[in-house]
């Protein structure tokens, strides 16, 4: 005898203290089913991280009950080819178990979309050979500071762009079991930036300075992290933020960055995998980077096609920067070292820059793609968020983006909400995250200090920046996952599933660069998330247009 | 064998619901593909596969929960859970280790099951239960993150229950007001539960104070095969092969089952007379094949002279505290408040 759905079990006795969250979701299945909508997803599963619709449980049940039997028909050849395949999402169990059946009924079909879950043989050419190293080529001299127009706005734009999270939003926080000087100067960094919420600023002002009294004094992350919160919580007061438009110092912070740690790059590994994946089987692949900085995420994917069985294909680069400075070309001057990079690899190299002051002036033409031939793949590493700034910006972009008909957009960013309207809960956040990126930094014992040094300044600019900065001054918009989905599923576009090899090696990545014992790589929704312990904190994804098929040409 | 297969499918699904069933039957098929016939573990396909929540100090149902660091040089978190008050706002950084209040709060240090090998303290399914003791007890619950085999065998485990137990009992801000003491339960699922008897063991000789044990189908195994074992061996989603497996990546290399930490009661072990081991709650599933084992467990903690109380449960399998819906789900929690706050008098 069957059982139905989970609907036929004993309901709780009456005399329950309290309505618990399960037993309010159970009711509401009850009225789902009377409501005839089996369409949503069993709850008690989904609490679990499993989406499974109601009216498919039978069915999921009679797959893994196929799945059982063909395994234990087969004990260890099956199970062996089952660990060898590239698994993708596995909340969705449907598809997960399906396409599992699939690799065992017919096992050299790897024609499965990933969008939709599934598994494919794990035929990972791009291997660890293919992991950046230190750069590849010389680091460029540091260029002069230059002026830019100060863009002081104090006007507040309106937020309607920038949604609110939906749902309720998670605070995931990670302590380091804390002595006594630590809770004191969390506690005076909560209570100063609580003042300012309340327009306290005499209150504020006194607080800061206990702030920067007691940062002083304590060792480590902490200490660093104070000390570069109160400096933003001080500007915040005096209203002395001005936009900080030495770019190209940003582009060398961003490398110490890179070199410190391992955040960067775990998003170009991931990136990079994503493309690899996508161009696959194609001849020519042209690769728009939004974000183009010093290129360091390109030279690891030359490699990786370099090193396709059957030669490398064409590859053409479009780089995104800001706008260049006089008798300068900074962009040109990277394309041409990409160039020299190319030709040392045997691979067909086609470069340009494209210098605009924001993404959202971006139109299609500027690309000139060549649709029939290549294979169009958008890369934003750190880039979306800062267009949160001004509304419609986003939009704009992603419009633009979805012209121009890419094959797979790959997008990393932070994995946090700054962007909230209520400044407190942007300090909080920020706090909690910063204290672990700081955190992380901190374990890296075997570093050369000045790339440690530097990267603090690297992040204590995005602390002032979402601390102190408001406006279109603010753009270290960061948002999370969910946001992130929301906008570009509303911007035309389709998720593509990052699958159980990226996860892998980009683990093995982490524990080939990263001194700490603390990083974590998580799967969610398809998308892969990096973290310091339990704290997510970048995530990257990729996507298609809404409706077109994965396509590998 | 696909016949018996089929009769032995359709059995296990007729005592469960049909959701719990694809629950168990997806991790008894994820589990089987991380399982080497070598003894290696597909540790990365584990991660990739297991769900994983974040802590959240913004209040669900009344809850909320951070993460802590305990030991830096094993990199040991485990993730505490607290009740929200209610009256106030999600509590801010630096209330998060506020001082319990309460004249007696128990903190109870539980550690998730998956035989040693399986799942994380941030795992969907502890998260989920360790959330629920919270409401259920009126308790602070501690989610240790401990290390597992086949990386880190015996007794790595054991080690971090001991350093957690070490941190939540010296955690002044876990003091009850009555005494100014920490009142402490250890409670565990499976590998979890063994884990629980065994820092229980270290408690008692190192004069640490812990009030009970909670042991939730807990993981014990020796060298024969039980009658339970062979009857039940293949039916309700485990079996004794996999069993064999899991010894065999957590105790240490050439060791067999008759080791004390797969086989408390065993030839092996110390007797238990006379030492003042915390009194113990043991809840053993009737289609666990081995309960044969577990009952053993009970029969040797009476024996000690040990305060037991054994909850057997006939029609249950494993698995089934994941979800609440079930019969033996709302027994068992309704057990567990009873046991815990027997003490909150």
């Amino acid at each position: 005898m069957k059982r139905g759905h989970g609907e036929t079990w004993d309901p709780p006795p009456p005399s329950r203290e309290g309505p618990s969250m399960v037993d309010k979701k159970m009711a509401a299945a009850d009225d789902n089913n009377n409501n005839n909508s089996n369409n949503m997803d069993d709850e008690l599963l989904a609490v679990l991280g499993y989406k499974v619709r109601s009216s498919e449980m039978a069915e999921v049940a009679q797959k893994l009950e196929q799945l059982e039997m063909v395994l234990s028909n087969d004990d260890v050849g099956s199970s062996t080819l089952l660990n060898d395949t590239v698994h993708y999402n596995p909340s969705d169990l449907s598809n997960w178990v399906e396409s599992m059946l699939s690799e065992l009924n017919n096992p050299a079909s790897s024609d499965l979309d990933p969008t939709t879950g599934g598994c494919v043989v794990d035929r990972s050419e791009y291997d660890l050979r293919a992991i950046p190293g230190l750069s590849a080529f010389p680091k460029q001299e540091e260029e002069e500071v230059f002026d830019v127009e100060e863009e002081a706005s104090s006007k507040r734009i309106r937020l309607g762009s920038y949604c609110e999270s939906t749902g309720e939003s998670t605070r995931p926080v990670v302590l380091v079991d804390s002595q006594e000087t630590g809770v004191r100067l969390v506690h005076a960094l909560v209570a100063c930036a609580e003042a300012i919420q309340q327009d306290n600023l005499t209150l504020a002002d006194a607080l800061v300075k206990r702030v920067g009294t007691l940062a002083a004094s304590q060792a480590g992350a902490m200490g660093k992290v104070a000390t570069y919160f109160a400096q933003a919580l001080a500007r915040r007061i005096y209203r002395g933020y001005t936009a900080d438009t030495d770019v190209s110092f940003d582009d060398v912070l961003q490398m110490h960055f890179y070199e410190s740690c391992p955040y960067l790059k775990f998003a170009h590994f991931t990136a990079n995998q994503a493309i690899l994946e996508a161009v696959a089987t194609s001849r020519r692949v042209h690769v728009i980077d939004l974000g183009l900085n010093q290129g360091m995420q390109w030279p690891a994917l030359m490699q990786a096609l370099a090193l396709r069985p059957g030669g490398p294909p064409l590859f053409r680069l479009t780089g995104v920067g800001p706008p260049q400075k006089e008798n300068s070309d900074s962009l040109q001057q990277l394309g041409w070292r990409l160039a020299q990079f190319a030709q040392n690899l045997g691979v067909e190299f086609e470069f340009k820059g494209l210098a605009a002051e924001s993404l959202s002036d971006l139109e299609p033409e500027m690309f000139e793609t060549r649709p029939e031939s290549e294979t169009l793949v958008v890369n934003s590493v750190f880039e979306l968020h800062r267009l949160l700034a001004r509304s419609g910006s986003i939009e704009k972009l992603l419009g633009t983006v979805k012209a121009i008909k890419p094959s797979i957009v790959t997008v990393v960013e932070q994995e946090a909400n700054h962007n909230g309207v209520v400044f407190l809960d942007r300090f909080n956040e920020a706090l909690h995250y910063y204290s672990s990126l700081f955190d992380s930094l901190e374990d890296s014992y075997s570093l050369p200090s000045q790339d440690r040094a530097m990267s603090e300044v690297y992040l204590g600019r995005q602390i002032l920046n979402v601390v102190a900065a408001e406006g279109t001054d603010r753009v270290e918009r960061h948002e999370t996952l969910p946001q992130w989905t929301n906008r570009m599923k509303t911007g035309g576009f389709d998720p593509v599933h990052l699958g159980s090899s990226g996860f892998k090696q980009a683990s093995i990545l982490l524990s080939v660069f990263a001194a700490g014992d603390g990083y974590r790589v998580e799967e969610k929704d398809g998308c892969l998330m990096l973290g310091w312990q339990t704290r997510p904190l970048i995530t990257t994804s990729a996507w298609k247009l809404a409706g077109a098929a994965e396509s590998r040409r | 064998m696909a016949g018996s297969e089929e009769v032995n499918l359709i059995e296990s699904k007729t005592v469960v619901p049909l959701n719990t069933w694809v629950l168990i039957s997806n991790f008894k098929l994820a589990y089987n593909l991380l399982r080497r016939p070598d003894g290696t573990f597909n540790r990365h396909l584990a991660e990739f596969l297991d769900r994983k929540v974040p802590a959240n100090a913004n209040p669900v149902n009344g809850v909320f929960s951070f993460d802590v660091i305990i030991d830096r040089q094993t990199n040991l978190l485990s993730r505490v859970y607290r009740p929200a008050d209610a009256a106030a706002g999600p509590p801010s950084i630096t209330d998060l280790q506020n001082p319990v209040d309460g004249e007696i709060v128990p903190v109870i240090v539980f550690f998730h099951g998956g035989s040693f090998a399986h799942s994380s303290a941030n795992s969907a399914i502890y998260d989920t239960l360790c959330r629920r003791l919270v409401g259920l007890c009126g308790a602070i619950v501690v989610s240790v993150n401990y290390r597992r085999a086949p990386e880190n065998r015996y007794p790595c485990a054991y080690d971090d229950g001991w350093a957690v137990l070490n941190w939540v009992n010296s955690s002044s801000w876990l003091k009850s007001k009555k005494d100014s003491k920490v009142h402490i339960f250890l409670a565990g699922d499976s590998s979890g539960g063994n884990i629980v008897h065994n820092v229980a063991l270290r408690a008692v000789e190192s004069g640490i104070d812990v009030l009970g044990n909670i042991l939730l189908n807990p993981m014990f195994g020796g060298n024969e095969r039980t009658e339970s074992e062979t009857r039940l061996d293949g039916k309700y989603f485990v079996t004794v092969r996999d069993r064999d497996w899991y010894w065999r990546a957590f105790l240490p290399e050439g060791e067999d089952r008759e080791h004390p930490a797969c086989s408390p009661f065993g030839p092996r072990s110390k007797s238990l007379e006379g030492l003042s081991f915390p009194k113990s709650l043991v809840v053993v599933a009737g289609l666990d094949l081995i309960q044969d084992w577990q009952l053993k467990y009970a029969q040797g903690l009476k024996q000690a002279g040990q305060e037991v109380k054994l909850l057997y449960l006939e029609q249950a399998t494993i698995g089934f505290y994941l979800l609440p819906n079930n019969n033996h789900f709302h027994t068992v929690m309704d057990e567990i408040a009873a046991f815990v706050n027997a003490e909150c008098q």
